[in-house]
């Protein structure tokens, strides 16, 4: 078990691309920390620099206190699972599982008695005579989780192990992931672009993009007070509707409006974001997250100010929710899926009531919770939040 | 042949698929069938499947291949066989009317004259052929596997300008080498001793083979990077690397490597020729040019059958592992 630091690392490639700029991040003992970003953010070229198969530019690694900058794969104490898995095609699963240890010495019988023990925790008992053709999908990732867990490494680096699984297995392999890291305490930087992974995974999720470190926090926090209107896309499916909107007075509240709707915001949560006071009159961007639209025939008491009126252009209907589509004449903001009516429309996504009635070409009225708006910095896309925790992050 | 036992198996599977699609009593119009093909249909070459179903076509095309087979079985088969027939053919019968068929009955007196030691004494050259042949194929899967790896695998800054004049080379005669490698092997470098009548005068030069390095580095080349890094992690060092992972993984190029090598050896005439002036350590290819002048025909002609039959022999028995893939499923991927 050892914590991991990256203290300013950067990686530049011979051609001259940034993958990862300035990271400073710590993971700390035992703790699995989830590295997400679309794709080419970096994340993967990060967790390489930790497993040594990439030079590190600038900035330091830490591992358990220990600078490893110049300290070969081998000597760092880590084991790596792989995308693609990477077993030895032509090794048993037990000679894959064992051949970690028989590098580093290990005697014959304990090297016997490690592997059992392995593959006991990983269901793989009968197939440790097998080669890893004779394996389907969800055994071979298995059998890659086993090689890293025979070492009894200081770490686990795992990069995507989950995206080559159907989705039905992805589940199932990922509970057990989680669980095996629980029981045995192991620090673990987990590398994927799956943003449900992230969430269920995490202790903490650190969310990149092209190489800058967005945010670090718990996923409870990353997904309910995004640093950025980066990560408010990012995290959250189907992801945060995204527009701009224009913050004015009316009575005594604070009303967002965009287009020809305008939504009114909650006093509770300008006494929580005490900043948006001073977007009076302004512009801001304006986030509200599919599941904070309802169908107005589920709500008992619709109060002035909260609806939102449109056409549905489309409705998915997913059995346990439903997702009704709908344009608005807004100005969309980037990060917004962009219909036919691009420009003048907005479209506009809502997470309803699976036992609404809405169709295409309905009229919707949907009611939106106005306490939890997110609102950002047209400017910096930075959140408004306005409190002195302003989560740490580097704009986008 | 990989290819071909995937494509036999499609074809059938999609044979049996179409017949189970089709109701008992229900033909389905040929025109039909002809226009919309079944779904993932394979060709074969150019006729298509619903082609092949016609008799003109199936005829037609049928004879053709049978006649090309019996060509390619006379062309090919048909000298070894003559040979094989000759071998116990009394000289007499064979210079008076060479496609008789045993006009005098046969006779195993070619055969052992040729393998006498008093006379041509084919047994000691085709043990000579074989020590050469062992020799420049050890010489040249070494060279090759560590040149290809180095180039491939642990990739050091130059690897790029090396492997270019690797290339180079290729297009170089070998003719035109002849005299600057004899004049080499006659006062090596360093070593300034002459390599003349000794093997290591036909093994040294074998290994230098830009030819092999290039395929195994293209081999090495399309092994999966995320194997070495596993193994890397693992705690394996680059030679560790090369004999527990990268090795064993190539058996297939080194299948085929061997395979040129031996045979290219076993025919080579030219060099081995030059080098190895001593009848008793010449190779049987450079012996039995040497010989037929004051040799009976017919023993000639035996000797020869046996210096053909060894490698013919040797392939059959090795082909298996020569040819099979050795499996490398599983490495990468579901």
């Amino acid at each position: 078990m050892a914590a991991i630091e990256f203290q300013g690392v950067s990686k530049v490639f011979s051609d001259g691309t940034r993958a990862v700029d300035l990271l400073d991040l710590k993971v700390d003992e035992a703790e699995f920390m989830v590295l997400v970003g679309p794709s080419g953010c970096g994340k993967t070229t990060a967790l390489r620099m930790v497993a040594g198969l990439e030079e590190i530019s600038e900035g330091t690694i830490l591992i358990g206190g220990d600078v490893v900058n110049d300290i070969s794969p081998k000597e760092r104490d880590i084991a790596m699972v792989f995308q693609n898995y990477a077993l030895y095609p032509h090794m048993s699963v037990a000679d894959n599982l064992g051949f970690g240890l028989k590098l580093r010495k290990v005697r014959r019988s304990e090297r016997r008695q490690r592997v059992r023990r392995a593959a006991e925790t990983l269901g793989l008992e009968p197939y440790l005579d097998r080669k890893p053709r004779a394996l389907s999908g969800g055994q071979r990732q298995r059998v890659a989780m086993g090689r890293a867990i025979v070492r009894e490494p200081s770490a686990f680096l795992m990069d995507e192990p989950l995206s080559n699984l159907d989705a039905k297995l992805r589940v199932q392999v990922r509970a057990e992931i989680h669980s095996l890291q629980r029981a045995s305490g192991v620090t673990t930087i987990y590398v994927t672009h799956d943003q449900t992974e992230a969430m269920t995974m995490g202790d903490r999720i650190a969310v990149l993009r092209d190489g800058a470190l967005q945010q670090v926090d718990t996923p409870e926090r990353v997904y309910q007070r995004p640093a950025n209107q980066f990560v408010a896309g990012f995290i959250g499916s189907p992801a945060m509707n995204i527009v701009n909107a224009r913050l004015t007075r009316a009575n005594r509240s604070l009303v967002a409006s965009f287009g020809d709707h305008s939504l009114e915001v909650d006093n509770e949560l300008v006494a929580e974001r005490p900043a948006l006071l001073a977007y009076e009159g302004k512009d801001v961007v304006l986030g509200i997250r599919p599941e904070d639209l309802e169908d107005a025939a589920f709500i008992a008491e619709v109060r002035p100010g909260r609806t939102l009126e449109g056409v549905c252009s489309l409705r998915e209907a997913l059995g346990s929710e439903e997702l009704l589509h709908f344009p608005v004449a807004a100005e969309a903001n980037e990060g917004v899926p962009i219909g036919p009516l691009e420009g003048k429309y907005a479209m506009l996504l809502a997470r309803v009531d699976p036992q609404s009635k809405m169709r295409e070409g309905d009229r919707l009225r949907l009611v939106a919770d106005t306490k939890r708006l997110h609102f950002f910095d047209p400017a910096t896309g930075r959140a408004i939040y306005g409190d002195q925790r302003q989560v740490p992050g580097r704009e986008s | 042949m990989i290819t071909s036992r995937i494509r036999r198996r499609r074809k059938s599977s999609e044979r049996v698929g179409s017949e189970s699609l089709m109701l008992p009593g229900h033909r389905m119009p040929r025109i039909r069938r002809r226009r919309k093909p079944v779904a993932g249909a394979t060709t074969q070459g150019l006729i298509s499947s619903s082609d092949w179903n016609r008799p003109s076509v199936k005829w037609g095309v049928g004879a053709v291949h049978a006649l090309l087979l019996v060509g390619l079985v006379v062309i090919g088969l048909g000298p070894l066989l003559w040979l094989a027939k000759a071998t116990i053919t009394p000289t007499q019968d064979i210079i008076s009317n060479p496609m008789a068929i045993f006009p005098h009955g046969a006779t195993w007196n070619n055969v052992r004259e040729a393998w006498s030691p008093q006379s041509v004494h084919v047994g000691l050259y085709i043990w000579n052929t074989v020590v050469i042949c062992f020799g420049s194929w050890l010489v040249q899967l070494t060279v090759a596997t560590t040149g290809g790896y180095a180039l491939s695998v642990l990739r050091p800054k130059y690897a790029r300008v090396v492997t270019g004049m690797l290339l180079m080379t290729l297009f170089l005669p070998a003719v035109v080498l002849l005299v600057p490698l004899y004049i080499m092997v006659v006062n090596p470098p360093l070593i300034h001793h002459s390599f003349i009548n000794s093997y290591w005068a036909v093994w040294l030069p074998a290994g230098a083979s830009s030819f092999n390095v290039i395929i195994m580095k293209r081999f090495f080349d399309n092994l999966p990077r995320e194997l070495f890094e596993a193994a890397r992690i693992d705690g394996a060092g680059p030679v560790r690397l090369f004999f527990s992972v990268v090795l064993p993984m190539s058996k297939p190029i080194l299948g085929v490597v061997s395979v040129f090598a031996v045979i290219a050896e076993w025919k080579n005439f030219l060099w081995p020729f030059l080098v190895l002036q001593d009848a008793s350590k010449q190779p049987i290819s450079v012996r039995l040019p040497a010989i037929a002048g004051q040799t009976e025909l017919g023993v000639l002609l035996a000797a020869m059958f046996i210096a053909c039959i060894v490698p013919i022999v040797g392939f059959l028995f090795f082909q298996r592992s020569f040819l099979r893939g050795s499996g490398l499923g599983g490495a990468i991927k579901g």
